[in-house]
């Protein structure tokens, strides 16, 4: 047995567990733990398939950037916060997790019928790899997707400047408290 | 390598259904929020899974391109959470149901 | 053809048109307008007449089309006008008599508030009769037809506030809808056989001989059925004695001279079509109404009634001939009845209008001829000509009829035309001597009518009075001139001598009139007792031997049972339930299907994901 097939094996179960457990916990801030185990996992099959550069963007953006801002906005929210364990619809439970199972059966039986579970990755990889793994991929990135990098790089401007508009608050007007209050009162109201 | 490229595949499908659930079952915005990141990731693996079978570098363009907008994304995302937690005091989405019909 | 002759019925219909909406503003001067119209009218139809006699004899015939109105596929109906002996006849009658009526109007409805529309609806019934008898083909007579009985029912019913009147004007309508259904059944089956509707197609020798002999008949008598109902004939007559609920000038013009001679005319005009056993079917029909009307004449108190009964049995004698093959006797009786029958309507008018108002009970008339000479004077004239005797025209036009009867070896039917003839002359001589003989058993002023109404009714006198001269028994001039539309008149082969048969219907008509005289006039016979002693038959005369009763109380609540049940069960139950079922589901469907808006993403979400999986399955199995 190879070094991979080790590594995939061991990883696997523990991606699969922490995805699991993730959802399991009452905590949102247990979730966004569990979450971060399996983007570590993740990041690491990346680098077995042969993605260096991808194993470390995915710690440092993902689980970096992403999970901390999650962790962030948990804090700001209420961290105590725990989710009530009754379902109020009726057999959400029941049909999510059966149709997911049929996702997951769907999408094996589809593996299987067209690459086959035991095909091999084809050598030569490495060959694509030339230079490093970074340096291929910036000729691929900067050469054939140059513009979609420009209009992503746009997209992150934008990002930022939406979630500044999203959760401006409104100082001028002089009564912060009531307003939200009353606000708050009456979407209450038409909410019940 | 040795591992059959399947295996990688299956268990993207099988990450993606796991958060699938979440995005049903909870009933937490931000849980919610984080089970569509297990999805996003989830699909990043096969696509990257794809391009080792395929020799060809743009299932990792692709993947790439994919963290950088759900990066994006979840800014945008958590902003509007914020925001509506600000007039509703609660991040149960259940409660968001003024299109009742 | 000069283009004058369009102007015969756009004259009245132009007359009608300003009197519709300017008739208030016009005042009395609307009545001039609408007699002026036909005067005209009549004017050019008499230059027209004279053009026409200076044409051959083979080649009397006038057409002009003003444009093609329906083209569907070979199918073609145009806006065309025939001008023949026999149009030629109906237009001067329609327009002459019609002339006279409107200047008779004038006097007779002063006063009435709606006095311009009056003349804008007879005006308006000019010009559709006009177009009843200029049309070239089938359409444009039906176009007429319908428009006549339009006409009739707005007049029938212009005293709307009277409750009978409104009953009676919707009676009319009705009834004669039954026979110009049955007619446009008939036209519709000619379209089949004969691919078009022109009398220039139809009518010929040609165009019948390629029909078979039983759809010819079968088509005969469906027109026969309009001209039954139209002309009041059994038994859709039972309209006739209700519409004299409309004001007298009506009931002379319309159900008198000209509407109900409509039939006759259609009849004579189609003789081409009619098989003998079709034939046979319009003169049993003519008979039994002409014996019909007479009695049931003899049992009525009101007057107007009385000559409503008297009209259905004279053109009952018209069908009579037309029946035997004798169309141009036929018309010519048409043409002398409307002067003595539109006489006596109006000196029954002019009786109303001298007794103060609207009064038609005979019972409390009586000894007006010293009281209204002048009216009592004409009516005798109408009277002695209806009754057939010399020298009035009645006789030079009903009495060829029945001798011809006599010629064509059906004793039978000679016979009831006898009989029928005794009836006719004791009705009229009934009415005669009720109104105008003994004494006045009334309460009331009688006065004399203003010259205006007794000038028209001179004139008519006068064709009632000298019209034999133009007919058979002189000169021929009326059935000569028919010839080329009506065929020659076949002179009868077997039968008694002529000079015989006219002894006989002479001495047969004294014999009412004497009969009616002993009864009614002479004073001698207590007619009010002798009606008690014979109730029964008084009240079955009197009723019309119960036709409409019958009508009234079998078939029209059986017809009502069944409008009930299509109107409440089939069309509120059924279709209307249908649609507003589908309404109800509609809102059901909705309510039902709110449900899945249930506002909370995470059931939306699930609905995605059964789509995914359903999707998932799908590509798979496909492959």
């Amino acid at each position: 047995m190879s070094a991979d097939q080790i590594v995939f094996w061991i990883l696997a179960p523990i991606s699969v567990a922490s995805a699991v457990l993730m959802l399991l916990q009452r905590n949102a801030v247990h979730s966004a733990l569990f979450l971060i185990v399996n983007f570590f996992c993740l990041s690491v099959f990346f680098l077995v398939l042969g993605s260096p550069f991808l194993f470390v963007v995915q710690i440092v953006v993902y689980a970096g950037a992403i999970m901390v801002l999650f962790l962030f906005v948990i804090m700001l929210l209420g961290v105590d916060q725990r989710e009530s364990l009754i379902e109020r619809l009726k057999g959400q439970r029941f049909f999510a997790i059966v149709l997911a199972l049929a996702v997951a059966a769907e999408i094996t039986t589809a593996v299987r019928l067209a690459a086959g579970l035991a095909k091999a990755p084809p050598a030569g990889f490495d060959a694509v790899n030339e230079g490093g793994n970074v340096r291929a991929l910036a000729e691929v990135l900067f050469k054939d997707y140059f513009l979609p990098f420009e209009v992503t790089s746009i997209l992150l401007i934008i990002a930022a400047i939406a979630a500044m508009v999203l959760t401006k608050r409104r100082f001028s007007a002089p009564e912060p408290e009531g307003a939200d209050a009353s606000v708050a009162g009456e979407t209450e109201e038409t909410a019940a | 390598m040795t591992t059959p490229i399947g295996y990688y595949l299956v268990l993207s499908g099988i990450l993606f259904s796991i958060g699938t659930v979440g995005v049903l079952v909870r009933r937490n915005a931000l849980v919610i929020f984080m089970s569509i990141e297990l999805q996003l990731n989830a699909v990043n693996l096969s696509l990257i899974a794809f391009s080792r079978q395929l020799g060809d570098l743009q299932g990792q363009v692709l993947a790439f391109f994919s963290m950088v907008v759900a990066a994006a994304e979840v800014v945008v995302g958590l902003a509007i959470i914020v925001a509506i937690f600000r007039r509703r005091r609660t991040a149960n989405v259940d409660e968001s149901n003024l299109l009742k019909g | 053809m000069p283009a004058t002759i369009w102007l015969i019925p756009l004259l009245p219909l132009a007359g009608a048109l300003v009197n519709l909406f300017f008739g208030k503003r016009l005042g009395r001067y609307a009545g001039w307008l609408a007699s002026a119209t036909v005067g005209l009218a009549f004017a050019i139809s008499l230059g027209a007449f004279f053009a026409l006699i200076r044409l051959p004899e083979e080649g009397r015939e006038l057409t002009a089309t003003a444009y093609e109105w329906i083209t569907s596929g070979s199918f073609h109906v145009a806006i065309e006008i025939l001008i023949d002996p026999l149009s030629m006849t109906m237009l001067l009658v329609v327009t002459g008599v019609g002339f006279l009526i409107h200047v008779y109007s004038n006097g007779y409805m002063k006063g009435d508030p709606r006095f311009g529309r009056f003349f804008a609806y007879m005006n308006l019934f000019v010009f559709f009769m006009l177009v009843l008898v200029m049309a070239d083909n089938y359409v444009l007579m039906y176009v007429g037809w319908e428009g006549v009985g339009l006409c009739s029912y707005l007049l029938i019913g212009f005293w709307f506030e009277k409750k009978a009147a409104s009953h009676a004007a919707k009676k009319a309508f009705i009834v004669t809808r039954i026979g110009d259904t049955l007619m446009l059944i008939g036209l519709a089956l000619m379209v089949f056989q004969f691919g078009s509707l022109a009398f220039g197609d139809v009518l010929t020798v040609a165009g019948v001989s390629g029909v078979s002999e039983g759809t010819m008949t079968v088509i005969a008598v469906l027109l026969f059925c309009g001209a039954i109902g139209k002309s009041a004939q059994l038994p859709l007559h039972v309209w006739l004695p209700d519409a004299m609920e409309g004001p007298t000038p009506v009931s002379a013009l319309i159900h008198a001279a000209t509407m109900v001679t409509a039939g006759v005319y259609l009849v004579v005009r189609s003789h081409a079509l009619f098989s003998p056993t079709a034939m046979t079917v319009v003169a049993v029909i003519g008979l039994a109404s002409a014996l019909y009307g007479a009695l049931a004449s003899v049992g009525q108190d009101d007057i107007k009634r009385a000559l409503a009964y008297s009209t259905m049995s004279q053109l009952g004698y018209m069908f009579f001939a037309a029946g035997l093959g004798a169309y141009s006797l036929a018309i010519a009786l048409l043409v002398v009845h409307a002067f003595y029958k539109s006489l006596m309507f109006l000196g029954s008018g002019s009786v109303m209008h001298g007794l103060g108002g609207h009064e038609t009970d005979m019972r409390v008339m009586g000894g007006l001829r010293k009281l209204m000479p002048a009216t009592g004077g004409m009516f005798v004239i109408g009277a002695w000509a209806l009754s057939g005797l010399p020298p009035m025209s009645g006789f030079f036009a009903k009495d060829p009829i029945i001798s011809y009867a006599n010629g064509t070896g059906h004793v039978l039917m000679w016979i009831l035309a006898i009989a029928a003839a005794f009836f006719s002359a004791l009705y009229i001589s009934r009415i005669l001597f009720l109104t105008f003989f003994g004494a006045y058993r009334g309460d009331k002023h009688p006065h004399e009518s203003p010259k205006v109404m007794l000038i028209p009714m001179g004139v008519l006198a006068v064709g009632a009075a000298f019209g034999g001269l133009l007919t058979l028994s002189i000169n021929g001039a009326i059935e000569h001139f028919l010839e080329p539309a009506t065929g020659a008149l076949h002179e009868a082969g077997e039968g008694l001598p002529e000079p015989l048969l006219i002894a006989i219907s002479i001495v047969v008509a004294l014999a009412g009139v004497a009969t009616a005289w002993l009864i009614w006039g002479s004073g001698r016979v207590d007619w009010v007792a002798l009606r008690e002693r014979n109730l029964p038959t008084h009240e079955m005369l009197a009723h019309g031997f119960y036709v409409d009763d019958a009508y009234a109380n079998l078939l029209v609540p059986t017809l009502l049972a069944g409008s009930r049940f299509l109107s409440s069960g089939i069309d509120s139950g059924l279709v209307d339930g249908a649609v507003n079922g589908l309404g109800r589901l509609t809102e059901r469907t909705g309510g039902l299907m709110r449900h899945l808006q249930t506002g909370i993403v995470r059931t939306y979400a699930l609905a995605i994901l059964v789509g995914v999986a359903a999707l998932l399955l799908i590509l798979e199995v496909m492959r």
